[in-house]
């Protein structure tokens, strides 16, 4: 029987990938924010499938919360749009 | 569109690779057991047949950043510190004034924000406070208490903030407070030592071979683990002021930054 | 497919992933020009190599948290203990990853606070142009 934590863990690992991926093409960077809050939602997971309360408690706060907020503040003092 | 595609594109290749790995034998299984460093700390983090090298936490986590590696915890201290001084610095001269502002989200938004502010403060006490029983600790509570002020400033702005008391000359004096209570704690072991002229060592917890100095692990009957509940108490107040100094001088708008940056400019 | 094999498949598809997330961020950082993008990419960087910690100190499942779950009020047997470090995770790499989390925050708050300084100097944020008007 394969465990359930690793399946969950490629899962995650693969939606991880999937965000990031469309955070670093994405040339509004206000949608860039929010996939990589997206992909950083399955990393809280992935920590959460490894047996990582600590981690989950503190990362989910900063990486979800406030590392967006700081990054939402900075986006609009400047530009939205990433020039080509 | 396109994106999702290429986005999913580039998992089917991730897919194909793992396949092909594993048909070659490249790479191979994770998770095979732990180190023995692990299987020691795991052994002798809540051990009271072994006074030496216990640090009478049932929370390992907290156990190693606070007392097996707690002089490294105490310098990425410093580095939070610094960072924190570096972004007041590059904001030096600008003036956090207060004034009355009905600026904000609508009503409801106000409402429901003022009843989640006291849980989450109730919630960040509480990781604080039981940080060494159950996952948890200072840096995770300081996270999550942070949260607070940025929801604060975004539904009722900064104002509001301020006018609750929450400066930025308080936020600084009271993270300092923090920092200063981390730093009494590392050194009471040393004032035991003067008084006592018995040994002790610099962020000692319990008692080691050659030193019978030892902050109580239970204090009226419930396990505090000496310093570990102080540890995490001032971490957590460094740490969330410290992020709040940060989102009010975030939150403070441009005109007013570029009126001082043009002051120093002509001088 | 036998179970060891869909488990090796597993084990490979998680690496690979992750290796497949540093190698977009490290494109980030080095490739976009803009400074707001390289630090969205920056923290991604980071936190895949977090992740990587803590993937390093996990035991396969039945395995606990870190956290003895004994009775606190009595001291805990040998063999309660045992039982506990023979089934837990490495507490080490999460104590690592823990403070690694916060302060690397606090020194992206800086780089943040940097790159606004940047766009109130120079009136932009792109390094192409930012270069163009140094001096």
């Amino acid at each position: 029987m394969v465990d359930l934590t690793m399946v969950l863990l490629a899962v995650f690992a693969g939606i991880a990938l999937f965000f990031a991926y469309l955070a670093i093409s994405e040339r509004n960077l206000v949608r860039a924010l929010i996939y990589s809050a997206v992909q950083s939602s399955a990393f809280a997971f992935i920590f959460y499938l490894l047996r990582a309360p600590d981690i989950v408690l503190v990362y989910v706060p900063i990486s979800v919360g406030i590392y967006p907020a700081a990054i939402l503040f900075l986006i609009r003092k400047t530009k939205e749009v990433e020039e080509p | 569109m396109r994106k999702f595609l290429i986005a999913a594109a580039v998992i089917v290749i991730a897919v194909l690779a793992s396949i092909a790995a594993t048909v070659g034998g490249a790479l191979g299984p994770l998770f095979n057991g732990v180190r023995s460093l692990a299987e020691f700390y795991l052994l002798n983090v809540f051990n009271p047949h072994n006074q030496t090298l216990t640090a009478m936490s049932p929370e390992a986590v907290t156990s190693i950043v606070w007392d097996y590696r707690g002089l490294d915890t105490l310098f990425e201290t410093v580095v939070f510190y610094m960072a924190i001084i570096g972004c007041v610095s590059l904001h030096r001269g600008i003036e956090l004034i207060r004034k009355r502002s009905e600026a904000g989200l609508s009503r409801i938004v106000k409402t429901v924000t003022k009843i989640l502010i006291p849980l989450n403060i109730v919630i960040a006490a509480s990781i604080a406070l039981h940080g060494h029983l159950t996952p948890g600790g200072g840096f995770q509570a300081g996270a999550a208490m942070a949260v607070a002020p940025i929801i604060v400033i975004v539904v009722f702005s900064r104002f509001f903030l301020l006018r609750k008391g929450v400066t930025k000359e308080v936020a600084l004096s009271l993270r300092s407070m923090g920092l200063l209570g981390i730093a009494l704690v590392a050194l009471i072991p040393l004032i035991a030592w003067v008084t006592t002229g018995s040994a002790a060592y610099v962020m000692q917890n319990q008692v080691k071979a050659d030193s019978s100095f030892s902050f109580p692990a239970y204090i009226g009957g419930s396990l505090v683990s000496g310093s570990l509940i102080w540890y995490n108490i001032f971490e957590f107040l460094a740490v969330t002021f410290g992020f709040t100094i940060v989102f009010l001088l975030l939150s403070v708008d441009e005109e007013t930054v570029r009126k001082v940056l043009g002051g120093e400019e002509h001088e | 497919m036998s179970d060891v094999a869909i488990d090796l498949f597993l084990s490979n598809f998680i690496l690979i992933a992750i290796i497949g997330t540093i190698g977009v961020s490290l494109y980030g950082i080095v490739a976009k020009p803009n400074l707001i993008k390289k630090i969205i990419a920056l923290t991604i960087f980071t936190d895949t190599a977090n992740v990587i910690a803590i993937l390093i100190g996990f035991r396969r499942p039945p395995s606990v948290p870190p956290v003895f779950t004994g009775a606190l009020t009595r001291p805990p047997t040998l063999e309660e203990l045992r039982a506990f470090a023979s089934s837990a995770v490495d507490p080490l790499p999460q104590a690592l990853v823990l403070t690694a989390i916060v302060i690397g925050m606090a020194v992206n708050l800086l780089i943040i606070f940097i790159t606004l300084q940047v766009f109130r100097l120079y009136g932009t944020v792109d390094m192409r142009r930012v270069r163009e008007l140094r001096g």
